[in-house]
């Protein structure tokens, strides 16, 4: 009897799990369809309506609804290059805060260039002076190079010929960190692995615990902001006040531990084929979940749960 | 006492009946009067829909650790109109719910944010009223020491306990220590914590070994570092919910977190159900495959690194003993085995020593509330 209800209850845990994934499959399939049919509308809609007048008229909008960044989009494939930077500026602008530091966490299996690069020229383009990223296999940082001149040849696509007023400032953690001294106000690149979480710390501790050993100090110097001195390596990046996350896993896979203390984490389904108004989107929840605008705030994250991590 | 009694009845009655749905509906003003001074635990069965839910949850993989920051008993307060003060009782309560729903889903082990470091930075009134609230609960703790034993549940606070007042270090103390051997289920209340002040405390203690002489400053590793922990005694949780749609950690248990789960839900801590506690299990089920591969892998790395670092201690060694004379490869696997062993024994006397130190600083409170 006893394992007969055993068999049951797994049984039905099963059809459970298969209920839930189905329900994730079917959410994320009305929502990209969904979105190119918003796309479509809004691009005949764009065409009989002046386009720049909706680009006044818009701003306050966009801050209230979610979907706002749709009113004016238009489809990357059509306008490449001036237009969507001055676009990507403008909705820099529009929204009520923007980080200084993002990190982009990966957490999918084979991680996709182009994808991830497109992210990132975004992310500068939109104004965020640090771009750290991460996926905990280390992958992107063993082939940084590569990573490098897929965000340089996105930066011509997207940017046009004047990329060079994005230039990229490429910070890896491998031996040569300590040349670059970050003082122009060029945005910065960062491309990290787990070394860079805990292992750093503990190369912290190993430096601190030589220094007692060699008699420099004494354990009862140490404290949190020598630490948090230390973990800086001089350059003086701030911790990242937003990490978008990518992939359906629920966790930080050891992503800088010590830095995400007041981080805010927002979960987007895939890095594949991610497009700007998904980021964009981030971005402005990024800013809601700031304004902490009690009901209104509380509403917003109803209506998203899925999508946060 | 008398309270703590009349108290238990009342709940003896609910478990007796078994019936627990009716019996909540049929006296809820008998029940809201006699247990105004709520206990840590809670006795009861799951009503029949519960049940049957819980057992589904279980022929899945079960996390054997979850963590909560109990967030949002001020804006509860505030939605309610009712005092601050009232709001952190509730969440209280809510805390002894959830611990018998934890309890159901046999889910040993629970830790919850209770007070941060940061939280001494709000007004005098509200820290003054919170201080006042945990002294009253572990008052209450050590009065139902004998329920706790009965459900062996060994009470842990991690922080930093310099900070608060002596009275309460005192009580803290005493529960602590009166539960410790308890084994069933485990809780853990982080009281005077932030994550960073508990990883600056771990090399802080490191730092101590090696001024002792006990370790060298190369045995500084991940793992060790763990051990140095508030949480040492503890596997690192597997699911960490956050209550109140706040979507950030806000400086908890971020070294131990960094393979879980982490579910961050809208709902405010008071109202937390035992669905709402479903959802977050369900969705630690369904990450459960990938979040373990990951830490797979972050296991191999690290065993990887602490290979890497033995052999350069060992290179190191025999550099400096051989007088650069070459090295042949037998000798110098021989020499890091032998370098590891050591190793290993010296961090092992320094966590013993490091236990010792933190027993005696309980047990050194104890008695100084003893003899006062």
């Amino acid at each position: 009897m006893r394992t007969r209800m055993a068999l049951m209850y797994s049984l039905l845990w099963r059809l459970l799990l298969i209920l839930v994934h189905v329900n994730r499959a079917l959410f994320s399939w009305l929502h990209v369809r969904i979105q190119s049919w918003k796309g479509r509308l809004w691009e005949r809609a764009a065409t009989v309506l002046l386009l720049p007048i909706s680009l006044v008229g818009f701003p306050d909008f966009q801050n209230n609804l979610n979907h706002g960044p749709d009113a004016n989009a238009k489809p990357i494939t059509e306008k490449r290059t001036g237009g969507c930077r001055s676009r990507c500026l403008s909705d820099g602008k529009s929204l009520k805060k923007i980080p200084v530091h993002i990190g982009l966490l990966v957490a999918e299996e084979e991680p996709s260039y182009p994808d991830i690069a497109n992210v990132v020229v975004w992310c500068m383009a939109v104004g965020i002076s640090y771009v750290s990223v991460y996926d905990n296999h280390g992958v992107f940082q063993k082939n940084n190079s590569r990573l490098l001149e897929e965000i340089k040849r996105q930066q011509q696509d997207l940017m046009g010929v004047d990329g060079s007023m994005h230039s990229v400032e490429f910070l890896s953690s491998g031996s040569d960190q300590h040349q670059h001294n970050v003082v122009s106000c060029r945005p910065t690149v960062r491309v990290l692995s787990p070394d860079d979480g805990k292992q750093s710390i503990v190369h912290v501790a190993q430096q601190l615990c030589r220094s007692v050993e060699n008699k420099e100090r004494s354990f009862k110097d140490i404290n949190v902001s020598m630490l948090d001195l230390l973990l800086r390596e001089s350059k003086n990046i701030p911790d990242p006040e937003l990490v978008v996350k990518f992939g359906p896993v629920n966790s930080t896979l050891g992503f800088l531990p010590w830095h995400i203390r007041l981080t805010e984490f927002i979960s987007l389904p895939s890095h594949r084929n991610v497009s700007y108004e998904d980021l964009l989107g981030a971005l402005q929840r990024y800013g809601a979940c700031q304004q902490r605008l009690g009901h209104c705030h509380l509403l917003l994250m109803k209506k998203l749960p899925s999508h946060r991590l | 006492m008398v309270k703590s009694i009349s108290g238990c009845k009342c709940n003896a009655i609910s478990s007796k009946n078994g019936t627990l749905m009716w019996e909540r509906d049929a006296f809820p003003f008998v029940k809201a009067k006699t247990c105004t001074d709520m206990s840590w635990i809670k006795e009861g069965e799951l009503s029949l829909l519960e049940k049957i839910s819980a057992n589904i949850l279980k022929a899945g993989p079960m996390p054997k650790h979850v963590a909560f920051i109990m967030d949002g008993n001020r804006r509860f307060a505030r939605k309610k109109n009712m005092e601050r003060q009232e709001g952190h009782m509730q969440g209280f309560n809510k805390l002894a719910e959830t611990l018998r729903w934890c309890k159901h889903l046999n889910i040993p082990e629970v830790t919850v944010y209770a007070f941060s470091i940061e939280n001494f930075k709000r007004t005098k009134d509200e820290v003054d009223g919170l201080m006042e609230l945990a002294k009253q609960k572990f008052e209450r703790l050590l009065e139902e020491h004998e329920n706790l034993e009965k459900h062996g549940v060994c009470v842990r606070v991690l922080g930093d306990l310099n900070m608060l007042p002596l009275d309460l270090q005192q009580l803290i103390a005493k529960a602590v220590f009166t539960t410790r051997n308890h084994n069933k289920c485990f809780v853990n209340v982080c009281f005077a914590y932030t994550s960073r002040y508990e990883i600056t405390n771990a090399v802080r203690e490191m730092a101590w070994g090696v001024e002792q002489g006990l370790i060298k400053g190369s045995d500084v590793s991940e793992a060790l570092l763990s051990e140095c922990l508030y949480s040492n005694n503890s596997p690192n949780p597997d699911l960490l919910i956050r209550t109140s749609g706040e979507v950030r950690l806000s400086d908890f248990l971020l070294w131990q977190t960094s393979h879980s789960c982490l579910v961050f839900q809208s709902v405010l801590w008071p109202e937390y159900s035992f669905w709402n506690l479903c959802e977050a299990i369900l969705q630690y089920q369904l990450n459960h495959k990938s979040i373990q591969k990951a830490r797979d892998l972050h296991r191999e790395h690290q065993a990887l690194q602490q290979l890497e670092a033995d052999r350069a201690c060992v290179v190191e060694l025999l550099q400096h003993h051989g007088n650069g004379k070459p090295v042949d490869s037998q000798r110098r696997q021989e020499a890091l085995l032998h370098y590891t062993a050591c190793r290993e024994e010296r961090v092992r006397d320094f966590l013993e020593a490091l236990k010792h130190k933190r027993d005696s600083f309980f047990s050194d409170l104890c008695s100084e509330s003893l003899l006062a």
